[in-house]
């Protein structure tokens, strides 16, 4: 247990150093992925280091799944329903008659609830309803004129309100019937209708049963979890959860996801890895002042295997064009290129102390550059630098770029806009976007060929995140068709993922767009908040979001400058 | 929706005209034709066509690749003073992208149902938000701009390996009229046109 715990401990104090962990980045992934393998063989066992905490029910609750848009809005909403008690051998009858007279009885799908209920499973306060023929009857004289009137004083108290006296002590069992949504046809119908048939028309029977019609709220749509059907059960009416979810990912869906995530098979990256990933780049390009404190990695699973596609960080500091010059960009390419180490059958070859120095005037550079950018852009009154170097956009790009490069046929990617006439200055463009890499981790992820080849776009890929991104980012997510994406802190002012907008414990929590759940769009994706510390709990607000950045490896406040962090856009 | 009038209708059809030239050149290469131009001060200082095909990225929108341009040359900054025409309303990301790099105003043609950002599905462009504002104005050739989106599908279908029937790709050019106070030729895409957004006034408040 202790060589675990040393083991953890020596990982993640590697993380501060970029230098060494350039090299054994890689070689990290692997070892961790075989420390959890270990950690699975120990389960059970009470480990208190910090893996310690993704043991059973913690692993659980650290993936927390982002309500959909409609979940948030609908998952609420109730139904009024006609209920009429009747004895268990008239139940199928009365149904039968129902269903061959009253129209549009089945319009709204009320599949997740009993038609019928035994009184012994139903609320208090459904049992303890006031029955509406009864108050037909109260005011006979009131009915035929006005009867709605009557019917709409829902806060009235009654006098005849409480359980019918009529009702003998031996009676057979009896159920209640959901008759029908309660706009579907009229209480003096289905009265009517009622009284037509056995055993409330005039029968030996019908003395002892005497018609009741209540009016009884139930939950509108399908519960999306076991435990939501258990609480409407009580507290509306007998209530099925049918793992389904009309209204987000389906649930076996986000359970094949976070068993993917959370333990993984031998050599796939883990959740917590792919972030802590993400992380590290962000926590690089902020050091070498390309950027904020944001990080984006994407992976790709085919038959059960993941590669790690691409690792970009936040660059929008990274000097434009404009601002230094074409001429300076391309010398900073160039030594971008020289500081590269990874050779290209993915060994890792040392850089001598010649080349480290000149990579490191390099760096001082162009951090010089992008300081000065960052400064102009400050004082213009533009504070958010080039927006198209966030990460999301970046790491999209960079497996763009590397779709065209695994390509089985050759695509030029400005072909069509040459052919269009138009003139175009192919750096000033990749500054712009800076969809390659802009340091040796990035780059080592770039440069392996691991894409399947001819794939389309992101098409499933799966995408970890330090923070929750922007509505560009967003939208980028949707357009790029990705599959899965996981991000660790909430943008409250700035984030497009999240639908809710308020939580009960701790006010907003979010703008409410959902983009990754959007049924006006055209392209859905399952979306979790990771909870690292298993203390941040879904829909934590505002004021705890500038800890984070005190939590992230090697994450530096300064760079945020005068900002609030809040309403930065990732 | 009803597309609100917009002063000095002539001037910013002289620069739609030149997006539209934009989205010509995008259905001539295979690309969704949408085109854009950017103005500063009378003058246009990026072009653009959609380019996520060639680009094999999803997010290589028009306004994206003329933003490239006016960057090689210029501050993010000028954008403040800058004006945006495009043929189709910028998506939910660009219209994000726009706001936070402070747009002056953007002038479109077709409302954009799929993915509109500036009114079409969502209000990206007015919606509260750390960014100000910014105004948005719809309508300008907006059936050129929908000719031109329906000969890219029926384009495209043709060339699918196994192509919809004949009638579904015929080109359509009956183009269905909305009410619109001020203009006597507006044509409607079979969009969702969002009556309550009144994008002709500027929605841009200082
Ligand atoms: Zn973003
Ligand atoms: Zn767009």
């Amino acid at each position: 247990m202790e060589q675990v715990r040393s083991f953890t401990a020596k990982v993640f104090a590697h993380f501060p150093f970029p230098p060494l962990l350039r090299h054994v980045f890689h070689f990290q992934l692997h070892l961790l992925a075989a420390f959890n393998r270990a950690r699975h063989a120990i389960m059970g066992l009470p480990i208190d280091s910090k893996a310690a905490s993704l043991s059973g029910e913690a692993r659980k609750r650290q993936m927390l799944h982002l309500k959909t848009k409609e979940e948030c809005r609908l998952g609420n909403e109730t139904i009024q329903v006609w209920t009429v008690e009747l004895p268990s051998k008239h139940a199928e009858g009365i149904l039968k008659v129902i269903k061959d007279n009253v129209e549009h009885q089945d319009a709204i799908d009320l599949q997740h609830l009993r038609r019928f209920a035994k009184p012994k499973y139903l609320p208090q306060h459904v049992l303890g309803r006031r029955d509406l023929v009864k108050e037909m009857y109260l005011v006979p004289q009131a009915w035929e004129a006005s009867a709605p009137t009557v019917m709409q004083m829902p806060d009235a108290t009654w006098e005849w309100s409480t359980a019918s006296k009529m009702r003998t002590n031996n009676r057979p069992p009896t159920l209640y019937l959901m008759v029908c949504p309660s706009e579907t046809i009229s209480l003096r119908d289905l009265h009517d209708l009622m009284l037509q048939h056995p055993p409330f028309c005039s029968s030996p029977d019908s003395w002892a049963y005497p018609l009741e019609i209540k009016e009884i709220t139930v939950p509108r749509l399908a519960p999306t979890s076991p435990d939501q059907a258990k609480n409407w059960s009580d507290m509306y009416w007998p209530t099925f959860y049918r793992k389904t979810n009309p209204f987000g990912a389906h649930p076996t869906t986000i359970e094949k996801a976070e068993t993917d995530l959370q333990t993984p098979l031998e050599d796939n990256i883990s959740v917590e890895q792919a972030l802590e990933l993400a992380d590290y780049a962000g926590s690089l390009t902020e050091k070498e002042g390309f950027g904020i404190c944001t990080g984006c990695a994407i992976v790709e699973r085919v038959d059960d295997k993941t590669e790690i596609i691409a690792v970009a960080g936040d660059a929008r500091r990274k000097p434009l064009p404009s601002e230094i010059g074409v001429d300076a960009l391309n010398d900073n390419d160039d030594a971008n290129d020289t500081s590269i180490t990874d050779s290209q059958d993915g060994t890792n070859v040392p850089i001598s102390a010649n080349e480290r120095t000149k990579a490191r005037r390099e760096k001082r550079k162009k951090k010089k550059a992008a300081e000065k950018a960052a400064n102009e852009a400050e004082t213009s009154g533009c504070t958010s630098g080039n927006v198209m170097s966030h990460a999301v956009m970046r790491a999209i790009g960079m497996v763009g770029r590397k779709r065209l490069r695994v390509a089985s046929q050759p695509i030029s990617a400005e072909s069509n806009f040459a052919a269009a006439g138009l003139e175009h200055n192919e750096e000033a463009r990749d500054a712009f976007f800076l969809d390659l890499p802009v340091n040796p981790l990035e780059q080592q992820y770039f440069e392996k060929d691991n894409l399947k080849p001819d794939g389309y776009l992101c098409l499933k890929l799966e995408i970890f995140l330090t923070h929750e991104p922007c509505m560009m980012c967003s939208m980028a997510l949707v357009h790029s068709r990705v599959g899965r994406v996981i991000f660790k802190h909430r943008m409250p002012k700035t984030g497009g993922l999240t639908a809710e907008t308020v939580s009960n414990d701790t006010g907003p929590v979010g703008l409410g767009y959902g983009l990754c759940w959007r049924k006006e769009l055209n392209w859905q994706f399952t979306c979790w908040e990771y909870n690292a510390a298993g203390k941040r709990a879904a829909g934590d607000g505002t004021a705890d979001d500038n800890k984070h950045l005190n939590l992230l490896p090697s994450c530096d406040n300064a760079n945020v400058g005068k900002l609030s962090f809040n309403s930065i856009h990732v | 929706m009803v597309f609100g009038p917009i002063p000095n209708r002539e001037y910013h059809e002289g620069f739609m005209r030149k997006a539209i030239e934009m989205a010509e050149m995008a259905l001539a290469s295979d690309e969704t034709p949408v085109g854009c131009v950017f103005v500063h001060n009378g003058e246009v200082i990026g072009r653009g066509i959609n380019g996520t095909n060639a680009s094999l990225n999803g997010t290589r929108h028009a306004e994206f690749v003329a933003l490239a341009e006016i960057m090689a040359k210029h501050p993010s900054s000028i954008l403040k003073e800058t004006d945006l025409y495009v043929t189709v309303e910028p998506c939910i990301m660009c219209a994000s992208a726009l706001r936070q790099y402070r747009i002056h105003a953007v002038y479109f043609g077709c409302l954009n149902d799929r993915f509109g950002g500036c009114g079409g599905v969502m209000t990206v462009h007015s919606d509260q938000g750390v960014d100000p504002t910014y105004p948005v104005y719809g309508g300008l050739f907006r059936e050129e701009a929908i000719m031109l989106l329906r000969k890219f599908y029926v384009q495209e279908n043709n060339k699918a390996p196994d192509p919809k029937p004949k009638k579904n790709r015929e080109l359509k050019t009956e183009i269905l009229p909305v009410s619109t106070p001020n203009m006597l030729t507006p044509a409607a895409m079979p969009t969702v046109e969002v009556a309550k957004l009144n994008l002709g006034k500027p929605a841009k408040s200082g």
